[in-house]
């Protein structure tokens, strides 16, 4: 492990650096019609960052593109280079954590790995960062997770006023920092000590087990009520840094034609309806079930760990105030109430 | 420029042959199909059972069963109902045409532990297509020692919606089979069965002889019918197989369309015990 310590000018050097010989994405804000949001794309200028609040996006989009031709040039954007690999700068613990969710799904799964989007992982570098302060929807500490640092990433930057500390834990990517000036550890373990303390505990406790008893919860009768007032515009899932479904479009005639793939939704009321026009999740209820449940019972029993993060994006997007908190407290009130406190298959 | 790997796009396919099914209701065509490169057809392996993505180019791509057996080594067959974008697509081609193939997928139909075993066949419609995959399979000259008695229970909508009629000879003339077929209701010239199959199964098939795998096939609601009667008559569920229908677009449990619980029909099925099929959410 290597600690650094350093003050804003001297992070906008190495950038400088580092971007002739890497792909660098971050936080930056976007002109969206009458909104900025802030979301991760390949930059060529520091100063475009931001790294004081949580990013609107995850970088999902950067290592699982929102679309991509198969068998064709990923074009990220004109500061992508397919040759260079990628450093992703200022990633939260929560977005750590969904990365990891896809490297089990479409890495460690040796049932079947994805090749494009390992060949783009391999060549990513994620140098995470400590989060300062809560967001309102935020809650992954009430997952187990800590917004301080995460493990899994082998760079981490911890911002202190104009200072950044950049502690490298993997001795792989030591060469990249060698040359700035040294941090001092015991003044790293202070500042993550409070923070720690500053970082309020999150209002939302959750008790309920993991993963959730398949059939129990799937037969239980709450999906309808919570969801009356969704309205299946799939922005959850869009936004939600671990929903990986997807999907493949043809453009162009017979054999020269082009095959795409794109971000799908389970929240779409066309995403599951069969060819016949069976359709096994045919309303909204069954359609939300299978998100939550996907997230807190099927992906926990087929990896391991949960497929919520707990990043708190879905509330601050869905356009009728539909909770994820709010429905995993239904969740928890149900098991309380038919007394099921197994968890996993039952 | 590099090019980004995967293969999850499309091998080019010939269609051979196009055998139109179905008499008066021309939904059902079964393509034969071989790959255009030579050495991608010489190392071609499948399992009844599994299935392929087949793509229609410009259109879109859909899961079929295969419906041929892997001993026949000069092609491959589907069955394909028009009901959908890819299937009316796919009527709508002719011999000579290239369509994309990719797979195969899924676990297929157990055949080892089927080995030993008296077999019983019930399908119904299209879905004969992945037993007939099988039934070709265990009928084959090199395989049929391996099984004991085999029966098949074949169920059509009416004499003009028979499917596979060129095996019929065959499987009839094979050593310890026996093949019945049934319509839904009574027709003038049929000579055979009547009635949906779960009502035949105790007077056309002999189900109580031991050891016996029933592998069953067809709409949904058939299936129902069918497994509620052979778990009455005391048929272990873990002996009663069938295959799950589900949309599709990967094939390989990750793009997240096809799943029933935790399992992932394309990569944990199609085929399924009914035993399996009784811990699962009953999501199909």
């Amino acid at each position: 492990m290597m600690i650094k310590k350093i003050s804003k000018e001297r992070f906008k050097k190495l950038f400088d650096e580092l971007k002739e010989e890497y792909n660098i994405a971050a936080p930056i804000l976007k002109d969206k019609g009458k909104e900025k949001i802030l979301e991760y794309d390949f930059i060529n200028d520091f100063d475009q960052i931001v790294w004081d609040r949580q990013p609107d996006s995850s970088p999902k989009n950067i290592i699982f593109p929102q679309n991509s031709m198969l068998g064709n040039d990923y074009k990220g954007s004109k500061y992508y280079d397919d040759n260079l690999s990628t450093i992703i700068m200022g990633v939260r613990s929560c977005d750590i954590e969904a990365v990891k969710v896809f490297d089990q799904v479409f890495i460690e799964d040796d049932s079947y790995i994805d090749d494009s989007y390992k060949n783009r992982r391999d060549k990513t570098i994620i140098m995470g960062i400590s989060c300062a302060e809560r967001e309102d929807s935020c809650f992954c500490d009430s997952l187990g997770l800590d917004p301080i640092e995460s493990d899994y990433a082998p760079v981490y930057i911890f911002k202190d006023e104009d200072e950044f500390f950049i502690k490298i834990k993997d001795e792989k990517y030591e060469d990249l920092f060698e040359d700035l000036p040294k941090g001092d550890q015991a003044q790293l373990k202070a500042l993550k000590k409070q923070r720690k303390e500053e970082f309020n505990e999150s209002s939302f406790s959750l008790d309920i087990p993991t993963p959730l008893p398949e059939k129990e919860m799937f037969e239980a009768d709450i999906w309808e009520e919570m969801t009356e007032k969704c309205l299946g515009c799939g922005v959850c899932t869009y936004y939600c840094p671990t929903c990986y479904c997807f999907n493949f479009f043809w453009e162009g005639e017979d054999g020269e034609s082009t095959k795409y793939k794109s971000w799908d939704s389970c929240m779409f009321s066309s995403y599951s309806v069969h060819a016949s026009g069976h359709n096994p999740r045919d309303s909204k209820g069954k359609r939300y079930r299978n998100r939550i449940m996907h997230k807190f019972s099927y992906h926990p029993l087929n990896y391991e760990g949960l497929a919520c993060v707990g990043c708190g994006r879905c509330i601050d997007r869905c356009p009728v105030n539909l909770d994820i908190r709010e429905a995993l407290k239904m969740t928890e009130e149900y098991l309380l109430e038919e007394g099921g406190d197994e968890s996993g298959k039952d | 420029m590099k090019v980004e790997k995967t293969d999850m796009l499309p091998q080019k396919a010939e269609i051979i042959e196009i055998k139109q099914e179905t008499k008066t209701n021309l939904n059902i065509k079964t393509f034969r199909l071989r790959f255009k490169d030579r050495s991608q057809r010489d190392n071609f392996q499948f399992k009844p059972g599994q299935f392929m993505m087949v793509t229609v180019f410009g259109v879109g791509e859909a899961p079929f069963g295969f419906a041929s057996s892997p001993t026949e080594k000069e092609y491959f067959e589907f069955s394909v109902k028009e009901v959908g974008l890819v299937t009316e697509a796919l009527h709508n081609l002719k011999e000579g045409d290239i369509i994309g193939v990719r797979g195969p997928y899924g676990n297929g139909f157990p055949l080892e532990s089927t080995e030993g075993k008296n077999i019983i066949f019930i399908g119904g419609g299209i879905g004969i297509a992945p037993l007939r995959s099988l039934i070709n399979y265990v009928l084959d000259e090199e395989n049929r020692h391996k099984y004991k008695k085999i029966q098949l229970l074949n169920a059509f909508r009416s004499p003009e919606d028979t499917l596979y009629c060129d095996d019929y000879e065959w499987w009839e003339n094979t050593e310890n089979t026996e093949v019945k077929y049934t319509i839904d209701e009574p027709c003038e010239g049929w000579s055979k069965c009547v009635g949906f199959p779960h009502t035949l199964i105790v007077e056309e098939l002999n189900y109580e002889l031991p050891d016996t795998r029933v592998f069953t096939c067809g709409p949904p609601i058939m299936i129902k019918f069918v497994t509620e009667k052979l778990r009455e008559l005391g048929i272990d569920p873990a002996e009663i197989i069938t295959t799950l229908e589900m949309r599709m677009s990967c094939g390989v449990g990750k793009c997240g369309r096809c799943n029933i619980g935790h399992y992932y029909v394309c990569k944990d099925g199609p085929v399924f015990t009914l035993e399996q099929l009784g811990e699962m959410p009953d999501e199909y």
